[in-house]
């Protein structure tokens, strides 16, 4: 789409044609190009093939799962029940997607409107990340069409899995709410982006209260095993709080890095406002990350302060937590002050990457490599992994869909 | 009463008391052998050789503990049962119930807070812990099949024998873990 | 930022916090007291001292409860040999909700054979993990589970101290936790022990209530100075259990975790669940505040463009 763009192709930004008629919605699909053109654009990008090897071998694998049971795609362990469809889609995806009530704050709540540019992107890569982990956990559930037993069933309501759940699905429906204003102004709906703006005010303040808490509660879910997950990674009285803190740095992080990557491979569909803005608003980011990670940093010492693990450090799963505070913690914060204090948006970038790298370090550490650090080392089955980067494929397929339609990375020229 | 009616009713009065235990022989010191079937279940009755055992035993209470009376040595049991009473039966269902831990065992230790022995063995973890007991340290028989030969119902309970299971073929998937 | 209207803030307003306020009911215990248990429940002591390995508690536990016909027959020693990842002993599975362990230990002319089951907690982990209430106490003792409610998310098993529940990871369409019920349904309900306990030739296991056992277990104890560990576990770990264990050995040589502590695993949850309606009532007074504040220059802007 790149070079289609210095070929003289114009995306679409408005209702209206360059001849006055209106966009059809499926000429809006298929970007303004014929079937043929749109088929030849798919077929020459290399990004594609390898989707296409990924489906080959995944959806069969992931179909085989619904047939055949969670037996035929793990390992059936009673010790490790949990594996990477958590593990990565919902413990990583989850706190990555928190730029979605990041900038919904930022812009709404703050009134930081010079944010507003990368807002739709936030909200989007929070809702995609939301939707994708839902799907991460159909696939992990025993039973997932009993995925409604904990809100219409049977309820527990002092399980900490149950604010989890209920504030998913009320969070999704927020982060849906907040882009309908986008799918509004794609699809001619005025109506429904007066009513959003209405109700934004207090859809941003819910979604700060449900990612508080939920983003939390994932790692409250660890203090159900306390002895499990080795101590470096374990607090008794902070494990809430260092997700909580750590999901917002990675929100950022992520952001950066989705905006980043959007500048890189979709720089057709990104309009002047955006692309004029990009550096200094990943400066801005840059700016709540770092200081996010110095709380996070100061929060994981005090974990271990105050259960006195410190003789932990001196040994080998010491050393991994080390590279891990190193490389996802202490190098971004170091990093993000040095790229802002210098105006280097690339620094910011290259921090960015590394503060997600660590992110998902620190929860696929807790979950599955320091989880059970007293028994044995748990090798997820190849079929698991597989799943994984199929559903994370979809995510990506599904994210470009909407990005190179909807107006998230240009502005919706409205027309009378 | 004369003198061979008195033995006679001796006699009954012996083939009363042991007449519940089944066939039995006579021996100087108590029968001969005793068929214990009463929880003959996966397994026959124990044919129990009574008189190779009075043999190999230094006196009547080291099996017949506390009916025998003959005063126990055990300093814990010395407490209360200093005069070592004889009991209305050395047998060992008399004291030790075959319904251990049903409701009405159940009701009657658990009820009586007077009762000093609540963890008093039932009938089958007497005789095991008994006769095991010595038998481990003094050299005997320890094999469920060396006492009492396992039936077709105790086959079938235990998936061996003709009821054992096919050998699976190594390294299965989804054996768990 | 255009005005803010203080009809359309409030219905925002209203809209999130409703939505908030239905989501925001989370039940916890009372921050001072704990269980302890019902107070006639009943229980099981496990003499280790006592245990043979003989494995007729499987037996009598396949047969009860209708398990699948097992890898090896009940009476194969070799089931002793299997060692799981990492040179574990081999553990509760789908198709065996007890196990015999064969423990040597040096100096002991035996070897030490443990049984392992569902120990049944005062205050389970499984239960207060549980999203869909699927577990349940009863007042007789046991913990039972709901087959008919679980959505799969296997948070109990993570939960669970002991690692006990297994899942039937092998079924697609009905795959469920699987655990020992200590025979609710068609024993303990009816006042009846559990199919081990009456199975077991060496009567390893006592059954009773739970505060008659533990008399009765220091009792043991004291009256065989030396010959018991004087601990009984299961009488305070996370919080007391159903089950509890005599032995000779010390517990840690032979499997027993012995670091669990007294809590209850839901006190360490306790702490973030005291978070959740902190953050629920503060947050939207904070975070409106933080909004006026950050608006105030243009609410004052406003107000002079009005006047």
């Amino acid at each position: 789409m790149n070079s289609l763009q210095s070929q003289g192709f114009a995306p679409i930004v408005s209702h209206l044609k360059k001849d006055g008629s209106e966009w059809t919605v499926k000429e809006k699909l298929l970007l303004g190009l014929s079937p043929k053109e749109y088929w030849a654009v798919q077929l020459r990008n290399p990004f594609n093939w390898v989707l296409w090897v990924i489906y080959a071998v995944g959806l069969p694998i992931l179909v085989g799962r619904f047939i055949y049971g969670l037996g035929w795609v793990t390992h059936s362990s009673y010790d490790y029940p949990w594996g990477l469809f958590l593990g990565w889609g919902l413990f990583t995806m989850v706190p990555l997607s928190a730029s979605g009530f990041m900038m919904g704050t930022t812009v709404e709540l703050f009134g930081r409107k010079d944010f507003k540019p990368l807002e739709r992107l936030g909200l989007l890569n929070g809702l995609l990340g939301y939707l994708f982990a839902v799907m991460f956990l159909q696939v992990d559930l025993g039973q997932p069409w009993r995925l409604i037993y904990p809100m219409f069933v049977s309820l527990g309501p002092a399980a900490v899995l149950f604010l989890v759940a209920w504030h998913v699905a009320t969070y999704l429906s927020c982060q849906v709410a907040e882009l309908v204003p986008a799918f509004a102004e794609w699809m001619n709906f005025p109506k429904a982006k007066q009513f959003i703006k209405k109700i934004v005010l207090g859809l941003t303040v819910a979604g700060i209260i449900l990612s508080t808490l939920h983003q939390g509660a994932l790692g409250a879910l660890f203090t159900y095993a306390p002895g499990k997950v080795h101590p470096l990674w374990y607090s008794s009285s902070f494990q809430w709080f260092q997700f909580f803190v750590s999901a917002v740095f990675a929100g950022l992080s992520m952001l950066i890095v989705v905006s980043t990557l959007s500048k890189w491979f979709m720089r057709w569909r990104c309009d002047e406002t955006y692309l004029n803005n990009l550096s200094k608003l990943t400066l801005g980011l840059a700016k709540g990350a770092s200081l996010a990670l110095i709380t996070y940093l100061v929060i994981r010492i005090i974990g271990i302060a105050h259960d006195n693990d410190w003789q932990y450090l001196a040994t080998g799963w010491g050393a991994w937590f080390m590279f891990e505070m190193v490389v996802g913690v202490i190098l971004p914060l170091i990093f993000y002050t040095m790229a802002v204090r210098n105006s280097n948006a690339s620094l910011a970038r290259f921090s960015a990457f590394l503060a997600v790298f660590g992110l998902a370090l620190n929860r696929l550490n807790t979950a599955l490599i320091t989880f059970n650090w007293q028994l044995y080392q748990e090798i997820p089955h190849w079929r698991e992994v597989v799943i994984v980067v199929t559903v994370y494929a979809t995510h990506i397929v599904v994210y470009r869909a909407i990005l190179a339609r909807m107006p998230i990375l240009y502005t919706w020229k409205e027309n009378k | 009463m004369g003198g061979r009616k008195k033995t006679l009713m001796g006699m009954a009065a012996l083939m009363l008391l042991t007449a519940p235990t089944g066939a039995q022989s006579w021996a100087a010191d108590g029968p001969g052998t005793v068929e214990l079937g009463s929880l003959a279940n996966h397994y026959s009755a124990v044919t129990f050789d009574h008189a190779m055992h009075v043999g190999v035993a230094t006196s009547c209470a080291d099996c017949h503990h506390h009916t025998t009376g003959l005063a126990p040595t055990d300093p814990n049991c010395v407490r209360c049962h200093k005069a070592g009473a004889q009991a209305q039966s050395v047998s060992c269902k008399d004291c030790h119930s075959d319904k251990r831990f049903s409701p009405e065992d159940l009701e009657k230790t658990g009820g009586n807070p007077q009762l000093y022995h609540k963890g008093k063995l039932g009938l089958k973890g007497a005789y095991h812990q008994k006769c095991l007991g010595c038998h481990t340290t003094m050299g005997g028989p320890t094999g469920c099949q060396d006492c009492h030969a396992r039936n077709d119902q105790g086959d079938a309970f235990f998936h061996s024998g003709k009821y054992a299971p096919a050998p699976k073929a190594s390294g299965g998937h989804g054996g768990g873990h | 930022m255009k005005k803010l209207h203080r009809r359309s803030f409030l219905k925002g307003g209203l809209a999130g916090g409703a939505a908030i306020a239905a989501v925001g009911t989370s039940k916890h215990a009372e921050a001072a007291g704990s269980f302890g248990g019902y107070p006639d429940s009943m229980g099981v002591l496990v003499d280790l001292t006592k245990c043979v390995g003989c494995r007729t508690c499987e037996a009598a536990c396949n047969k009860e409860q209708g398990l699948p016909a097992p890898d090896k027959s009940f009476d194969d020693p070799s089931v002793f040999e299997e060692k799981r990842e990492g040179g574990l002993p081999r553990r509760t599975t789908e198709k065996a909700y007890t196990v015999v362990q064969k423990y040597d230990v040096p100096g002991r002319e035996h070897p030490l054979f443990r049984k392992v089951q569902c120990n049944h907690c005062n205050e389970p982990a499984c239960l207060t993990s549980c999203f869909v209430n699927a577990y349940k106490k009863t007042p007789e003792g046991a913990v039972m589970y709901d087959h008919t409610v679980c959505v799969g998310c296997r948070t109990c098993m993570v939960a669970c101290p002991f690692y006990i529940p297994a899942y039937s990871y092998s079924s697609a369409i009905n795959p469920v936790v699987k655990k020992c019920i200590m025979c609710y349904d068609t024993r303990l309900k009816f006042g009846k022990p559990p199919a081990c306990v009456e199975a077991c030739p060496q009567e390893v296991m006592t059954f009773g209530k739970r505060k008659d056992l533990l008399k009765m277990a220091h009792q043991r104890i004291s009256d065989k100075p030396g010959a018991y560990v004087d601990h009984v576990y299961g009488e305070t770990e996370v919080g007391g259990t159903a089950w509890m264990y005599l032995s000779d050995v010390p517990f840690d040589k032979i499997g027993y975790d012995t670091h669990l502590g007294d809590q209850p695993i839901i006190s360490y949850v306790k702490e973030f669940l005291t978070i959740v309606p902190m953050v629920l009532t503060i947050w939207p007074a904070l975070f409106t505040g933080f909004h006026l504040l950050s608006n105030r220059k243009e609410a004052l802007k406003n107000e002079d463009t009005k006047s």
